[in-house]
């Protein structure tokens, strides 16, 4: 009895699954999109992908109480051809699609049926070309691609053919996703917009008032918004592929200088043709894997070899050293895993402060940036509430800085031996910064904690912005007495 | 120990297969980062006719760090010290990924053919090349013949 209850809840439990698994096959065939209408109201509908634009037009009509004729469908910076597919658009699950009521009783434009979305008329040969690289015509009379077969010509070419991708990191996967291109007013913000002209590099599309169009939103506002001082401007974003839209203020950043790679260009650390790559803002085809680039930042970060540039920010350029080749937009550096990358904040912060004349408290795993008048020698952190002199970076003390070796350059010495009772001690506080004094000592001229690696005594600070070359014995500025008398220790 | 990336293996290939004329390098049996390296003193050098040893090590985060290189050898050279370490600055500062274990040696090559006592990183050495240039030549020369020409 037991027995046949059980084989029978079995055969319910198949077909239950069954059911569940062709439901589900029925769901991926069907596309729910919204459809905003210039009367400002969102329709919500579910369509096969195999749906034409005079299909999703009557669908709309319908709805409205519209004539289909009277109906322009945009997406993505273009009115969509009735002849258009839905699946040949770069549509992902919830895209919202914009529907116009046209004023006048326009007879439909024969070329728009050639239509289609900016994501499909943008092809590689436009963003292929990097945006420095103006040498784009002497590619073909460089002595390297001469030499190049004429199968691996065939094959670039082929590759050309493909669709561009564009990568970004996206905010809500948290990670580096392919992303898709889309356009909206620059001045009300509405995606019911048509451009002029499609963009033809990254220029066009990273810089604000690059491209003219339409918005079909609000015409004569937007038209005359600056009393016609200006043409209505179009203004481009960037969308995750990967995760189903959360609406028009779901965005993600742009990182330009990951790219298909497309020259089919070796990785200068690996040697590996990889078929993504990080290509550094030079007009030398510098580039490398991803996986090599996650390593180059790394290295950098722990050698704290990054830059403070006085525009983008924290930031790294060419390993090569070619000028100008800072890399502009920092979120490239989102590529580090989640603790190297709070790792590049605290750093940047740092740096930041040290750039300000301010000062890091010296108490282990506190380095809060203390911003303090150049006059005052008492410094207290807010954070951890520790009480220092700005000279030695030891306790706050009345006279002289404690300086155990002998020294010109009052109080540049780290003494272990101080007067801990500031510290409010417990010992293994105290203990771990005896280890921390003992491997590194502060550089000289910024503080900079320098560990010392070989043996050495001739130091250069390791950060960025600083390099002061100073003696690990002296604590002060190598000088030719340093290697006179204690070079090698 | 990790697999060895297929950076090294094709370096080390090229090396084999086409080697700086002057410089040879070998792996060691045990360890592929670890090379041995023998660089013959320039023509026109007072290293001339001296067989120098020098080790080289790719670290674990090599190409991103720079190799580590060091004269077993003793040499009479400003930019070189009594421990072999060498003072280069592709192998500081300068480094790039882009560079090769390749670069590394010709560059360590034409440091001997023309040593710099001006740089930063000088000794008594240095004082002396700078001072009087040709006791430090015949220096260097009597180190070549005592150190690097015998086996
Ligand atoms: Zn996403
Ligand atoms: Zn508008
Ligand atoms: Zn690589
Ligand atoms: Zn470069
Ligand atoms: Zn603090
Ligand atoms: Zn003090
Ligand atoms: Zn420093
Ligand atoms: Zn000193």
């Amino acid at each position: 009895m037991l027995r046949y209850i059980l084989s029978f809840l079995r055969i319910i439990a198949t077909k239950m699954l069954q059911l569940l698994s062709s439901r589900k096959h029925l769901i991926e065939n069907v596309l729910r999109i919204y459809i905003k209408t210039t009367s400002g109201s969102t329709l919500s509908i579910e369509i096969d992908p195999k749906y034409d634009i005079k299909q999703i037009k009557n669908l709309v009509a319908s709805k409205i109480g519209a004539q289909p004729e009277e109906l322009k469908i945009i997406f993505a910076g273009k009115e969509l051809g009735d002849n258009i597919i839905i699946e040949e658009c770069d549509l992902g699950q919830q895209s919202i699609l914009h529907a116009v009521k046209i004023k006048r009783n326009v007879p439909t434009d024969q070329s728009s049926s050639k239509m289609k979305p900016l994501c499909e008329i943008l092809d590689d040969e436009m963003f292929s070309s990097n945006i420095t690289n103006s040498r784009s015509n002497s590619f073909s009379t460089d002595n390297e691609v001469i030499n190049i077969s004429n199968s691996v010509m065939l094959e670039n070419s082929t590759i050309r053919s493909k669709k561009i991708h564009f990568y970004v990191y996206c905010p809500t996967c948290k990670d580096l996703k392919q992303g898709k291109l889309r356009v909206r007013c620059h001045f009300c913000k509405s995606g019911a917009f048509t451009v002029h002209a499609d963009p033809q590099n990254w220029i066009h599309v990273l810089e604000p008032k690059q491209i003219t169009g339409t918005c079909e939103n609000n015409p004569e506002l937007c038209k005359d918004i600056l009393q016609n001082k200006e043409p209505t401007f179009a203004e481009f974003y960037f969308k995750c592929s990967e995760h189903i839209s959360l609406g028009e203020t779901d965005q993600a950043v742009p990182l330009d200088l990951i790219r298909p790679n497309l020259k089919q260009i070796q990785c200068m650390a690996c040697l590996d043709t990889s078929d993504t790559i990080f290509a550094f803002p030079c007009p030398d085809d510098h580039v490398m894997c991803l996986d090599c680039f996650k390593q180059y930042c790394l290295t950098k970060l722990t050698e704290r070899q990054f830059w403070q540039h006085p525009e983008y920010g924290y930031t790294l350029a060419c390993p090569t050293g070619c000028p100008d080749s800072f890399i502009k937009e920092i979120h490239h550096f989102r590529l580090l895993d989640d603790e190297n990358y709070n790792r590049y904040h605290h750093f940047a912060a740092e740096e930041f402060v040290l750039q300000s004349n301010g000062l890091l408290c010296p108490q282990p795993g506190c380095g809060m940036g203390i911003l303090a008048e150049p006059e005052c020698t008492r410094i207290s952190c807010q954070n951890c509430k520790y009480v220092f002199c700005r000279h030695c970076r030891q306790g706050f003390h009345i006279g002289e800085c404690d300086v155990v070796e002998n020294n010109d350059t009052a109080g540049q010495n780290f003494s272990c031996e101080s007067d801990m009772n500031y510290n409010n001690g417990n010992s293994g506080e105290l203990a771990s910064r005896t280890t921390i004094k003992i491997m590194t000592k502060p550089c000289p001229s910024c503080k900079t904690p320098t560990e010392r690696d070989g043996g050495c005594m001739h130091m250069i600070c390791t950060r960025a912005g600083c390099k002061f070359h100073w003696c690990w014995v002296c604590q002060t500025e190598w000088t030719t007495e340093c290697m006179g008398d204690h070079w090698f220790g | 120990m990790a697999a060895l990336p297929r950076r090294i293996i094709k370096e080390t290939q090229r090396l084999m297969q086409e080697p700086v004329p002057g410089i040879s390098a070998v792996p060691d049996d045990s360890n592929a980062r670890y090379f041995h390296v023998i660089v013959t003193g320039p023509e026109d050098s007072p290293f001339e006719g001296g067989l120098f040893k020098l080790e080289l090590f790719l670290p674990e985060d090599y190409p991103m760090s720079a190799p580590k290189v060091r004269f077993i050898t003793k040499i009479y050279h400003p930019n070189i010290d009594r421990l072999g370490r060498i003072c280069l600055d592709i192998l500081k500062d300068k480094w790039s990924p882009a560079l090769q274990i390749r670069t590394v040696l010709l560059s360590i090559q034409a440091l001997l053919s023309a040593p710099n006592p001006d740089d930063p990183l000088a000794n008594d050495v240095a004082e002396l090349w700078k001072v009087n240039e040709s006791e430090a030549i015949r220096n260097a020369k009597e180190w070549t013949r005592r150190y690097a020409m015998d086996n």
